[in-house]
């Protein structure tokens, strides 16, 4: 089973998206905001982070910062999840390390197709062994 | 009432970004709760959510459709669209 990392601090946004994800089966592993996703990322290894952008103490790009500047984190794919529908906030999002990019409201069959894309590649190019198997 | 053809708003991004908020949870919930409707046979109950699900795709739309840059031009949102999972 595949873990996943939901850093989003909005209640119901966390809670609806963890049990569409849980319902497709993938674990999913909650932090409230930038610096407790940080800290949860070494410390579980999930085998994807999807990171809310607009985030309390840190927000989402100084925490995907910090994670691709650690050996450890680095290669954990990130996918940010925003409001903001600039093609500026995309490319933001991108430079500050995120592997992918989707915008709220989610659509849901959009972000699995991403996230299966990047655990195939996490897996494909990656230790599978390490990360577990791709649903 | 104007239609959205006739009338460009100017929604502020951050009140664009404020409004999208909440209606991740209305869709999220709605289509969530579509699923296990039927999974569990409750069938009468779903074309509620669905029109609940439609009515967020619809704000959604409107949104998308009369946001304007600080440019002008109008935001390239690459998801607007028709809704999907309702």
């Amino acid at each position: 089973m595949s873990r996943i990392l939901l850093v989003e601090d909005n209640e119901m946004n966390r809670d609806m998206l963890s049990r569409r994800l849980q319902r497709r089966g993938y674990e999913v592993l909650i932090a409230l905001d930038g610096e407790e996703g940080v800290k949860m990322a070494q410390a579980e290894a999930p085998d994807l982070i999807l990171m809310d952008m607009s985030l309390p103490v840190i927000d989402g790009w100084e925490a995907t910062r910090t994670l691709k500047a650690s050996a450890e984190t680095k290669g954990i794919p990130v996918i940010a999840l925003t409001a903001h529908a600039m093609s500026t906030d995309r490319d933001k999002a991108m430079e500050a390390g995120c592997d992918d990019y989707d915008t709220k409201p989610i659509e849901l069959a959009r972000l699995l197709g991403k996230i299966e894309a990047l655990l195939k590649t996490q897996n494909d190019g990656g230790t599978a062994g390490e990360h577990g198997v791709v649903q | 009432m104007a239609s959205t053809g006739d009338i460009q708003l100017r929604i502020p991004r951050q009140l664009l970004h404020d409004l999208r908020t909440p209606l991740s949870p209305i869709l999220g919930y709605s289509e969530l709760l579509i699923e296990q409707m039927r999974e569990k046979g409750y069938e009468e109950f779903i074309p509620f959510l669905e029109k609940i699900c439609a009515a967020g795709h619809q704000l959604n739309e409107l949104l998308t459709n009369n946001f304007e840059s600080e440019t002008g031009d109008p935001a390239q949102d690459e998801h607007s669209g028709p809704a999907t999972d309702c």
